[in-house]
């Protein structure tokens, strides 16, 4: 080709052999660039139609920074079996449906050229109930995860990434051990690197986390929030003093959302924050969301489905006359702090904060929120304005709650140191001091768990014990708290609040 | 001359060149502009007040910090501040719901950067008791708040083998989306050069941090010497003057003929504010004499807080008898304002040693030369401690110049028997004996220890009413709570 027969000026460029090498590697680099901008940009969850789904899989965003790549996920159970307390995920307290190879609270989403898995929402916030030891357990969506042991679970993870087998040689192998099928980029780039990753990340969160290794066992259904809040800010664990790092509580039922937040409750257990939006992107910090990578539609939509989510109502039979016998010491005792019923929360005091002098309750949970947290918070998702945390404020007592599903929120008061409400209408010192916790085996008699089975089979259920520091059971007693009622009082006054 | 049609062409060419050479230049000087030095102003407040936690007074501009590095750094380095919380660990008055503490003004100067302000030292905290939150009451002695180790703590940092951009970009990466182009900023341009202006910082305080120089605590600065070593450049004198931060409301009482600091040192508001601001500026930005005209305005009219717990409105009244016979005399009287020489006071000499004639001299040079007009410093040798006006009084413990004396009823006990060991700059307020609770263990676990056998903390002097009978005591402070 001569200059004359060229038409196009690139023509005339390609008139030497070295330039037509030189376009065609060009090409072939923007065909690599391209492909691998396709296979390590994607950043796409997993998304389910129904809303009820979404809770129980759907993304946070929260696998983009902290997500676990599926396929190590699957291997570790195997690679450190021995450090766990059973078999699998189920021996925490995960929840697994039909044959689903996750959880139910765990999530996925393709980022950064893999799977990668994460907690959500519902990890916490859903559970199980039978009827009877031998029953088929069902799934309660909303009501607090109290099989689910986040201790154990991230004891488990930090042992497991610690320990000597978690190297890329074992992992890998592991991976294909399982039927996998690793390419050259995933074998000798990908995977090796996420070990690292995974290595350096789990190292730094260890030691974030620290605070829990001064704590006794939390058992299943409870979690120290307020300090892993201060793990956000990198507080140093060995400067806590001890009244702070008595935090443990239970997971709370998240339903019906709507009321508390048109009634502009005051939220969480101490009640130190008043708006819903802002309570939920604080609680998407647990699920691995950063400010740069919390999904925000997808939490939405969580938010929006939990507005108006009521809990499911209570399955077995209810004695109607006594109910309505109950009723009318519910209204004279409960309903000014507690709300009209399951479903009005209307109320003097409700969603308010009582102060802890006149509850009475155990302060572990109140003392380990502190002033210097709450201000600290107010950094959160600074630079973003429409979300930055305005709203977190210290408070001297825990909060008024509405009641709706009570039946489901067992065990009771914020710690979970009374195990049924029969109990919880006994003076302190007729509670139970000991019993056990993480049954799904339902007493309908006494509303709550079964509490005084210490294993089934295999599980081993977690003994409370009041006399640990943040465990007691004392509080919300006295003549105002109906326990100097007449025991069929107090009986009635059980049957009315199954209808909640 | 002729000119050939090639070089016409050359010509042609090369203007082209240069046109494009300048435009690039161009936008490049636009842009170094807009992300370094573009000044965006603070967005309104909605009151004075609130002007006055968090209006900059232009520090940002020469000793801002980039505002994303301000925030990680607690979270990098927790160890190197005195207790968990972050900044709140430093006893800084912090709102709930701010993202930065009072006194610590965000302003855009090309970059968001987190400066400084009075507020920082002059905002004092109380609760009537612990299960409550603390108020804060601008204007005020910030007793709670430790300058020492804030300045400390950014040196700390900046030493630190792990501040380099890798780390700060990764810590600031968990926080926040920064754009590409700013990123690359921070990365090779404003986290190297913050480094090495904190690093800086480590040799102009080294005076600070000399052998048998007591920390100041919660509280305290060392005010004369910081004027001296950083405005003035001058060489260490080994002296050592620690001072409570003062209140800075009603500024319409010092009137002609009264001076102003502990020891006089100044001549009127204006100075004071002048002074104490360019400690905090640096170098005086286009709108420095504006905000200290409003500042002046706002503090002379400033009313001092009054006290929020009850008074016994009876024994008060007995009590202004007593002030009128023991105390007025000297804080009601024609020597209110003015200095008392040391030899009759008696109080601790360090603070009035750590000032003389010679370096107000330089310092009103120094200022001068900056292009900022005040009556000054002055220019005197210095007697002994003014006889302070007690206006707000409840709030200014802990007492004397050095707040050696950890509440008012112990101001009135001899010398002898003031308590020697306690903790200063916990924030409970103690009805009863007019102070903060500096004992206990939660005194001891958010104070500072407060030594009187330390050097600068000496809580001799200043025996006045110390043999009135324990009924007037009672009476004098109960009147003192209506000041």
């Amino acid at each position: 080709m001569n200059e004359q027969e060229a038409i196009f000026w690139w023509q005339r460029w390609l008139g030497t052999w070295c330039r037509r090498i030189v376009a065609v590697l060009l090409l072939l680099v923007i065909a690599i660039g391209l492909y691998l901008l396709q296979r390590f940009g994607t950043d796409r969850p997993v998304v389910y139609e129904s809303a009820a789904d979404h809770f129980k899989y759907g993304s946070t965003g929260g696998e983009r920074e902290s997500g676990f790549p599926y396929l190590v996920w699957k291997v570790l159970p195997d690679l450190c079996a021995e450090q766990l307390p059973g078999k699998g995920y189920q021996s925490l307290g995960m929840l697994f449906e039909g044959d689903r190879d996750l959880p139910v609270g765990m999530s996925k989403r393709r980022v950064t050229g893999m799977d990668r898995v994460f907690l959500n929402c519902s990890v916490c916030h859903t559970s199980t109930v039978r009827e009877k030891p031998g029953g088929e357990p069902v799934l309660m969506l909303g009501m607090p995860a109290n099989r689910f042991n986040v201790m154990a679970f991230q004891k488990f993870i930090f042992s497991c990434v610690g320990s000597n087998h978690f190297t890329p040689e074992y992992v890998i192998a592991g991976i294909e051990g399982q039927g996998n099928k690793l390419d050259l980029l995933d074998r000798y780039l990908v995977y090796p690197l996420a070990v690292y990753l995974m290595q350096d990340r789990i190292r730094m969160l260890a030691e974030r986390f620290r605070f829990a290794d001064s704590q006794a066992p939390w058992g299943p259904g409870r979690v120290d929030t307020f300090n892993f809040a201060k793990a956000i800010f990198n507080f140093p664990a060995d400067k806590l003093v001890p009244a702070e790092l008595a935090g443990v509580s239970d997971f709370p039922s998240i339903w019906l959302q709507r009321p508390r937040k048109v009634a502009d409750m005051q939220l969480h257990w101490d009640g130190n924050n008043h708006r819903v939006e802002e309570r939920n992107l604080s609680a998407a910090f647990g699920t691995g969301a950063t400010p740069p990578t919390v999904d925000h539609d997808a939490l939405a939509r969580v938010e929006d489905w939990l507005l108006d989510l009521s809990p499911p109502p209570y399955p077995y039979p209810v004695d109607a006359v006594r109910a309505k016998r109950g009723k009318v010491i519910y209204d004279k005792y409960c309903a000014g702090c507690h709300g009209r019923n399951g479903k009005d929360f209307s109320g003097e005091q409700v969603g308010k904060v009582t102060p802890i002098a006149q509850i009475g309750t155990d302060r572990g949970r109140l003392d380990s929120y502190t002033y210097e947290l709450a201000v600290n918070q107010g950094q959160l998702y600074a630079g973003y304005e429409k979300y930055r945390f305005r709203n977190f404020r210290k408070t001297y007592g825990y909060a008024n709650m509405p009641l709706d599903g009570l039946w489901l929120r067992a065990p009771y008061l914020h710690n979970g140191s009374v195990p049924t409400l029969r109990d919880q209408l006994e003076p302190v010192a007729q509670r139970p001091k000991v019993f056990h916790r993480g049954y799904d085996v339902y007493d309908p008699v006494r509303l709550g768990f079964v509490s005084g089975v210490a294993r089934e089979g295999e599980q081993a259920f977690y003994r409370f014990d009041t006399t640990v520091r943040g465990n007691s059971n004392r509080g919300h007693e006295g003549s105002a708290y109906g326990t100097a009622l007449p025991a069929n009082d107090k009986d009635a006054l059980v049957e009315y609040l199954k209808t909640f | 001359m002729n000119v050939t049609p090639v070089d016409m062409n050359k010509l042609r060419k090369i203007r082209w060149i240069a046109l494009a050479i300048g435009a690039i230049l161009l936008s490049g000087a636009v842009f170094a502009w807009f992300k370094f030095f573009r000044e965006v102003p603070q967005p309104p407040f909605a009151s004075a007040e609130e002007r006055f936690k968090y209006g900059s007074l232009g520090g940002e501009q020469e000793a801002g910090i980039p505002y994303w590095v301000f925030v990680v750094l607690p979270r990098m380095f927790p160890e190197h501040l005195p207790g968990p919380g972050g900044y709140a660990s430093l006893g800084i008055a912090w709102e709930q719901g701010h993202d930065l503490p009072i006194g610590f003004p965000k302003k855009t100067v090309g970059f968001e950067r987190v400066g400084n302000n009075c507020a920082v030292c002059h905002t004092a905290s109380y609760r009537a008791s612990a299960d409550e939150n603390p108020t804060y009451v601008i204007a005020a002695p910030g007793h709670t708040t430790n300058v020492q180790a804030f300045f400390r703590f950014i040196v700390a940092c900046a030493k630190d083998p792990r501040f380099t951009p890798d780390n700060v970009m990764r810590e600031i990466a968990l926080l926040y989306d920064l754009s590409l182009v700013d990123r690359l900023l921070y990365r090779f341009a404003i986290i190297p050069i913050v480094k090495q202006r904190l690093l800086e910082r480590e040799s102009q305080f080294a005076w600070m941090n000399r052998h048998g120089m007591p920390d100041w605590g919660r509280g305290r600065d060392d005010p004369m010497n910081l004027t001296k070593y950083f405005m003035l450049g001058r060489k260490e004198d080994g002296s050592y003057g620690p001072a409570d931060m003062p209140s800075i409301w009603n500024l319409d009482k010092y009137r002609d003929g009264m001076t102003m600091n502990w020891d006089g040192a100044s001549w009127d508001p204006r100075s004071v504010l002048v002074d104490s601001a360019l400690g905090i500026v640096i170098k005086p930005q286009h709108d420095f004499e504006e905000q200290m005209q409003w500042l002046e305005s706002f503090l002379r009219k400033r009313p001092p807080p009054t006290y929020p717990f009850a008074v016994d409105e009876k024994l008060a009244a007995g009590g202004s008898k007593v002030f009128d016979d023991q105390c007025a005399s000297c804080h009601r009287s024609g020597r209110t304002g003015k200095p008392v020489p040391l030899a009759e006071i008696g109080t601790d000499r360090n603070r009035i040693e750590s000032w003389n004639k010679q370096a107000a001299i330089d310092g009103n040079k120094v200022v001068a030369s900056l292009g900022v007009t005040r009556r000054g410093l002055v220019e005197q040798d210095l007697v002994g401690y003014i006889a302070a006006h007690l206006d707000g009084i409840w709030l200014r413990g802990p007492y004397l110049h050095n707040g050696a004396v950890m509440n008012l009823r112990e101001l009135l006990e001899p010398a002898a028997s003031r308590t020697k060991l306690f903790f200063r700059g916990y924030d409970v307020y103690d009805q009863v004996n007019m102070g903060f609770v500096a004992t206990g263990a939660e005194a001891e676990r958010r104070g500072s220890r407060f030594d009187t056998a330390a050097r600068g903390n000496g809580n001799a002097g200043h025996e006045y009413g110390t043999a009135l009978s324990a009924e007037h005591k009672r009476a004098l402070i109960e009147y003192l709570k209506t000041l």
